[in-house]
Formats: structure tokens, sequence, C-alpha cells
């Protein structure tokens, strides 16, 4: 490694204020900081209080999203290659058909589905990527900035939240308003006060509705209509027990071998997410448990109130965790230590309050059958009043105390 | 205050912008900016208002009381208001139903009260005319732009004539409906906001 | 500023200023007054034409709506024609009518399909005669869609059976999504689709688009894509207007009266 470290620090100069290649210093930082690390301390958010820094938290992110990644590649193949099964149909038509002629789509072979699926994830995953890069480093040459590993997270949890069959200039689209406007706008990595993957994510929901919340993007089959098992819970006829309108059992649900986006169908992946994050101590625990106790509170007062014409009214917490994007936001997404409140109080406060918020969208709302996303969103804009009120409600007690 | 007529009209603009320096008439800038025509009505409708409204109060400030000016401001400018609103109805009553609300709206528009309060009351008649007329453009300008780009985007056309074929019409062109809901109004405005600040440094404030 | 703030004096002008204003706000109301009733006449009868499919741009919407349509009001319970002394059908304001205690009803919850809360006991309808014989019949729908209430006018053609056209010119649906349901290219699809069949409404919206094929897909629409409340609106509130609480008495009524010669020829 020695010569790689002489060469990288013969280079530094040209890329210092006064050097020839002073412009590209952000390219340089980050191919020199990514292979020899930095001595470098932060200076914004997200500020952690022990010996860790912001590239060695986004690496354990990234590590954490590893069975999301893997349930990503599997289920979205598993799903096409059973919607293929079901349909009498061997190979799909296009480039991805002509690709798995070889191998086969068989919803048994285990290599099949990865496959299938990867070819279906990891090209959204490049164009998040290589867009969402593009942006980032085209800010940071202008500013003068340098890069950070903190994209490398929102491209992949981007990736993670949508549909499999989102066409992908649609992505790329997404990802550049969530990095523009999210994100740059206010100043670059750490400033943002919201997570410009749902960011991201929420713009591509309002602006291309008629495909993100139809019914064809959900299985990667082309022009197969599947609806996931929260809109079909939202649309089930009037019944005390909406859960039986689902033909799939919350085993299933809970593994995540059900429609839906990419990386948020399993439960048990985000639950090794989140007890990776929780060992490590990069996540809170205290937003995660705040966020369940809210979603919790507020199903239970749904069941309680009735209804006779919503039948989302009686479905039971034990099923929204496990349907649409109840654990994924809760371990990866409220989370977030940048767009997240700070103070033990103000954490508390948030999490209930997206837990909450998001079950009342879900169950209220006739106009969205997800509603974690919004909730944390809007959970991200009340994060720094939170922090606000916290830190007010600390002076007026320690003036009061010793007398100030 | 001793601007040239030419500053009197065209600062308003890019220099010292309504909308983008002072934040002022939002409200109708996400309403009617879905479209051009409607935008341009609105802000042919905001001009005349602000111009006429400012020399009327130009002409008569010196024998209004000030404990009542606020009052006779707003009589001036809800009475052009309402002629306006009653012509529109009149006379091109398609583009009004569009405009619904918006134009009797006008009154509250900060704007024209802000002009009246600001200049009007303090400088000439012709003055306050044509700086009535400038932040009128002003005004103008950014309801075009954000229509410009909203109506282009969010339904592929410009004036109502078909220049993106959608996809649900059988077209190519997949429109962004983030930009036919009125809150994207606020994205663009940011960007243009973005934009002036960064050609006009002076505009930026300070932390 | 002012000159001199001696007491009431100053105050003249601004009196003066409040009557000039007054003067000119109730002159514009008064004088351009006609004008505007005629234009949002115009527009419904616009509307109303459109649906029968018989608007063209440009065209003297005025003259062809006097000379072909005809507006009758007719009692909706009943299904029939009232008089035109006893309500003039140019001046019936039905939204008004709806709303009003004493000419509607409220509905009870369990056949309020279409969420109208109150139903009005006479309604217009407008036929459309061509060489003395009626040739489409057009009527006012209203309901609910996820957000709004959603006003149209929907057109039979002379078997009192098959649409002619569907327009709304009213609603406040999510634009790009449930206010597609105003796109000319949406209603184009409900052209010569059927309503009836063996005398009961068989009519569906159909999230996804039509499947079927065959006579069936006459009897089916497709939804609009992402709006699936507001297609559930446009079936419920099409039900509700076609179904025994809405037109339906009207329009057996009047398809027994057409039907008489024939069926006289038939007895012999």
């Amino acid at each position: 490694m020695n010569w790689l470290n002489n060469l990288l620090d013969k280079a530094a100069p040209h890329f210092q204020p006064e050097g020839r290649l002073r412009r590209w210093y952000p390219l340089f930082e980050a191919a020199d900081s990514f292979v020899m690390g930095s001595n470098r301390r932060t200076s914004t958010a997200p500020h952690i209080r022990d010996s860790m820094d912001l590239k060695r938290i986004m690496v354990l992110v990234v590590m954490a999203l590893l069975p999301c990644v893997f349930m990503a590649l599997w289920n979205t193949g598993y799903q096409a290659n059973s919607a293929l099964a079901g349909l009498g149909i061997s190979t799909p038509p296009g480039w991805r058909g002509a690709l798995m002629a070889h191998i086969g789509c068989d919803p048994q072979n285990f290599w099949s589905n990865i496959l299938h699926g990867g070819l279906y994830f990891l090209p959204v995953y490049l164009v998040s990527l290589t867009v969402g890069g593009l942006w980032e480093c085209v800010f940071n040459i202008i500013r003068g900035h340098e890069m950070s590993e903190a994209f490398l997270v929102t491209s992949l949890l981007f990736a993670l939240i949508l549909p499999p069959a989102i066409p992908l200039w649609q992505v790329a689209v997404g990802i550049s308003f969530g990095v523009v406007f999210a994100k740059e706008v206010f100043g670059g990595v750490g400033r943002n006060f919201m997570n410009p993957a749902l960011a991201a994510r929420a713009f591509v929901f309002f602006a291309y509705p008629a495909q993100m919340s139809g019914d064809l993007v959900w299985t990667a089959v082309d022009g197969l209509s599947r609806a996931t098992p929260l809109t079909t819970l939202a649309a089930a006829t009037h019944g005390s027990n909406a859960v039986n309108a689902l033909n799939i059992t919350w085993m299933q649900a809970f593994m995540g071998v059900i429609p839906g986006s990419m990386g948020e169908t399993s439960t048990l992946a985000c639950l090794l997410g989140a007890v990776f994050l929780l060992i490590t101590g990069v996540a809170s625990w205290r937003i995660m448990l705040a966020m369940l106790s809210g979603g919790a509170a507020m199903t239970v007062g749904f069941q309680l109130m009735g209804s006779a014409v919503n039948p989302m009214f009686a479905v039971p917490f034990h099923w929204h965790l496990v349907l649409g994007g109840f654990a994924f936001g809760l371990v990866f997404m409220a989370t977030d230590p940048v767009s997240a409140p700070h103070t033990q109080a103000g954490q508390w406060i948030y999490g209930l309050l997206i837990g909450a918020l998001a079950i009342l969208i879900r169950v209220a709302n006739p106009a969205f059958p997800e509603g974690v996303m919004l909730a944390i969103l809007l959970g991200n804009v009340f994060a720094p009043l939170f922090d606000y009120f916290v830190l007010a409600a600390n002076i007026r007690r320690r003036k009061l105390r010793y007398g100030g | 205050m001793s601007e040239s007529k030419r500053e009197l009209i065209f600062s308003p603009i890019l220099n010292r912008n309504p909308i983008a320096l002072l934040v002022l008439g939002i409200c109708s800038a996400l309403a009617v900016t879905g479209q051009l025509a409607t935008a341009f009505v609105m802000s042919v409708c905001v001009m005349a208002v602000t111009a006429c409204s400012s020399l009327i109060i130009s002409l008569v400030r010196k024998r209004i009381p000030s404990t009542v000016r606020i009052g006779v401001q707003i009589m001036i400018i809800a009475t052009l208001v309402i002629l306006i609103d009653q012509i529109l109805k009149a006379y091109f009553f398609s583009l009004s139903k569009q405009l619904s609300i918006y134009v009797g709206l006008i009154i509250t528009n900060c704007i024209v009260m802000g002009r009246a309060e600001g200049f009007a009351m303090s400088n000439p008649p012709l003055a306050s005319f044509l700086d009535g007329i400038g932040n009128g453009l002003g005004y103008g300008f950014v309801l075009m732009f954000t229509a410009f780009i909203r109506e282009l985007l969010g339904s592929g056309t410009l004036f109502g004539y078909q220049i993106l074929p959608l996809t649900v019409n059988g077209g190519w062109y997949e429109r962004n409906g983030l930009l036919l809901l009125p809150a994207s109004a606020f994205f663009i405005i940011a960007l243009l906001i973005w934009l002036l600040r960064s050609m006009y440094p002076e505009q930026q404030e300070k932390d | 500023m002012a000159v001199k703030e001696s007491n009431i004096k100053p105050f003249y002008t601004a009196l003066i200023l409040a009557f000039v204003c007054s003067f000119l706000v109730a002159a514009a109301s008064v004088g351009l007054r006609p004008l505007q009733i005629k234009n949002s006449r115009l527009d419904q009868h616009k509307n109303i034409l459109r649906a029968a499919g018989l608007y063209k741009k440009g065209m003297a919407v005025d003259k062809l709506f006097a000379s072909a349509v005809e507006p009758r009001i007719i009692d909706i319970a009943t299904g029939r024609f009232v008089p035109e002394r006893k309500i003039d059908p140019a001046i019936f304001n039905q939204r008004a009518a709806a709303i009003d205690p004493e000419r509607s009803r409220a509905l009870p919850r369990s056949i309020d399909q279409a969420g109208l809360q109150r139903l009005e006991k006479y309604s217009l309808v407008y036929l459309i005669k061509k060489n003395g014989r009626l040739s489409r019949i057009v009527f006012p729908i209203r309901g609910k869609g996820l957000w709004s209430t959603m006003y149209g006018y929907l057109a039979l053609g002379a078997d009192l059976n098959t649409v002619i056209g569907i327009t709304f010119y009213e609603n406040g649906e999510t634009p790009g999504l449930g206010a597609e349901v105003a796109n000319p290219a949406w209603q184009a699809g409900w052209r010569g689709k059927k309503i009836y069949r063996a005398g009961r409404v068989d009519f569906q919206v159909v999230k996804g688009g039509v499947q079927v094929k065959g006579p069936a897909a006459l009897h089916e629409v497709d939804g609009i894509t992402g709006a699936t409340l507001t297609s559930n609106g446009v079936n419920n509130l099409l039900h509700f207007w076609f179904g025994k609480y809405g037109f339906k008495p009207f329009i057996d009524r009047l398809r027994q009266k057409l039907k008489r010669p024939p069926e006289v020829k038939n007895n012999v």
C-alpha cells in the first residue's frame, strides 16, 4: 500500500488551494480518504460523540442494509418468476428475457431469482448512484467541498424504496430532485433537514402518481397488474377483519415474500439491520422505540374507535408493522442522524409523531395507501423545532435551578 | 428618491423583484400558474391595479388624513379590483372562471398595498404610476416564468397548444403530476430566487 | 403625508372618495350583470351540447340550443314531466333547489350512493329532437369523487340506453389524476356504451381498463389510471342517477311512451 500512499501524497500539492488542479480537489479528496482514511473532524451535523467519523457511519449503514439488498434481489426475482410461472410464460420479452433464457425463470431456483431480481435492482441502483453522484460532484466542485460517502447511502436507500418496474428515467429525475432540492440547496451534506432519499421518493410519487400508485409497477413483469398487500387492504370491502382479504400469511409478510418496493418488503431483513445498527450504536434506539409505540398507540386508538365503512380501522398493529414501508422507514429512514433531532427528549417526540402519523395517513386518508414516507418527511420538518424546544426548556430549568 | 423613469419600470423585474426579493404575493403566484393563459391575465390585472391604485393614491396623497390612510388605500384598491373582476366576468368568462376567486384576492396582494403605502404616498403621480407598472411587470415576470415551466412540463402545452405529446393521449411525454399541483410553484420560485441571488449577490440575506 | 390633522375637514376627501368608489362598484355590478348571466348560461349550454356530441368550436351555441334543445322539468320520483307554467325551465336553478329544504329531501345514507346528502324534487332534462322525433336526451349528473362533488351531463340516445357522451364541467379532483374526468380523451371512451340490461343498471367503471370482450364490454368503461377513488365516484354517481331513486322512473315512463306505437302494431 505504500506506493499508493506515496502517489497520493505526491499528488496532493496540486490539489491544494494554490495547486494547478485545485478545482478537482473534491475528487482527489474522495479518492484519498476512501483508500487511506481521513484525519479531519466534522464541523456540522451529523455529530457523533465517540471515536466514529461520518465515513464509518456510512459504511456501517451500508452494511446494515445488506439483508435488505439481498431481499431486494431475491424477492424481486422471486415475485417476477412466480408471476411468470403463473401466467405460463417461460421467459419474458426484452433484454432481460434474453439473458434469463440461459438460466430459466424458475421461482424454485435460488440463483434464477437472484439473477432476475438483479436485472431489475441493479440498473435502478446504478442510475441512482451515477446521477446522484454526478450532482454531488457538480456541487462539490463549484463549492470546493469534499465528496462525502453520505451519497452512497442516499442512492442505495433510494433504490431500495422504489418499485421494481419503475422506468429508469424516473429514477434519474427523482434522485436529481432529492440531491439538489433536499440537500444541495441547503448547503450539502449535514445541512439538509430532510432525508434526500425520501424527498426523492416523494417527488417521484407526486410527479408520476399514475405509475407510482398504480398496480403495474410492483411486480417486475411488463404490463402485469398486481396490487401490493397494502393497496389490497385499503380497497377491501367492508368487513370486521380486512386482513382476510389478503391471500398471504403474516409470516410471508414478515419474511417479505410479497410484492412491494424492492428493499422494504421484508421486516426480517429490516430487523437484522436494526440489530446491527443498534449494536454498533449508529442509530438511535429511542427513535425506533418511540416510532413503534406511536404506531401501536394510534392503531389501538383506531381499533377502539371502529368504523363501519373503513376496513383499515380494524387492522391490528402486527400487520401494520409487516406491510409497506413501516419497518424499513423505522429502521433506516427515521433514524437518519442528519435529519432526526439530536436531543433525547426530541427523539422521543419525533418518533412518536412519525409512528402515529404514519398509521393515521394509512388508515384515514383515502388517497395514499402508504403513509410512512410522508410521516417521516413531516417528522424531519419538525425535528429542528423539537430540538429547539428541548434546549430552551433545558436552559430555563437550569436557570431556575442555579438562579441564573 | 430620485430614480429615472427607466429604473422605476425595469429595476423591479430582476433587481428588486417584489416576489423574489421580498417574497410578496406568493399566494396567487402558486394558484394561477398552472397555465400561461391564466398567469398572463393575472399579471395584467395585478399590473393594472398596482399602477392605477398607485396613481390615484399619489394624486390624493396630500389630502388623505394619515389616521385613515390605510382604509382609504384599501377602498381604492378594492374598487379597482372589483371593477376588473366584473369586467372579466362579463367579457372574458372562461378565463375568469379559471381564475375563480384569485382576481378578487388581488385586494389582499401585498404588492399592491406595499407599493401604495411604501411608494405612492410619498411620490408624485407619474413616478407612482410607473412604479406600479414596474412592480406589476416584476410580478408578471415571476408568474410567467413559473407558469412556463409548470405548463410545459406539467401539461405538455404552452398557452394551450400541445408542445409535448402526452402519453395519456398516445404521445411520448410522461407529464409531471407534481407540477400540476400548486405547491410545485414553491420549487420553481425557489429556483428563480436562487438564480437571481447568484446574479445579484447584494440580494443575499446576511446571517 | 397629510398636511394638517385638524378635526373633521380632511375627512371630506375620504368621504368623497368613498362615494365615488361605491358608485363605480354599483354601476359596474348592475351594468354588467346581464352580460354575466348570459355568459354563464352560454357556458352551461355549451356543456350540454358537448355531452350531446353537437358542439363544435366556434359555433353559434345560442342559435343551435334554441332551435334543437328543449329543456324540460321532470319530477324525479314519479318520472313525469312538470308543466312549464308550474316551473319555468329557463329560470329553474337545480343546484339551488338541491340545497333548499323546501324543494329537496335528505337522502338516507343507505341509498345515497353518490354522496349527495340532499336530492332535489325536480330536475332539468334536455330533449334534443331531430325532424320532430326525440334523438338524444341530456341528464344533469353529479356526485362525490375523492375530494369534491363532480358536476356533469350525460347524454343518452333515442333508445334511452346508449351513451352519446358525458362531460364533467366542474370538479375539484387531483390535477393530473382524478381531474382527468374532464379529459375529452377519457370521455370519448364512453360513447356507444350501454347503461341498462334487462331493465336494470348494468354498468361498471373498471379499474385497470376493460378486460372483457364482446357485448359485455359495452357495459364497462375504463377507469382513470391512478385515480381509483374518483373512478369509483363516477361509477357510484352513475348507478345512483340512473337507478330507481334517480332518472329511472322517468326513463321507464318515456320508454313506454315511445314504444307505444310499435306495440300496438304487434298486438294487431
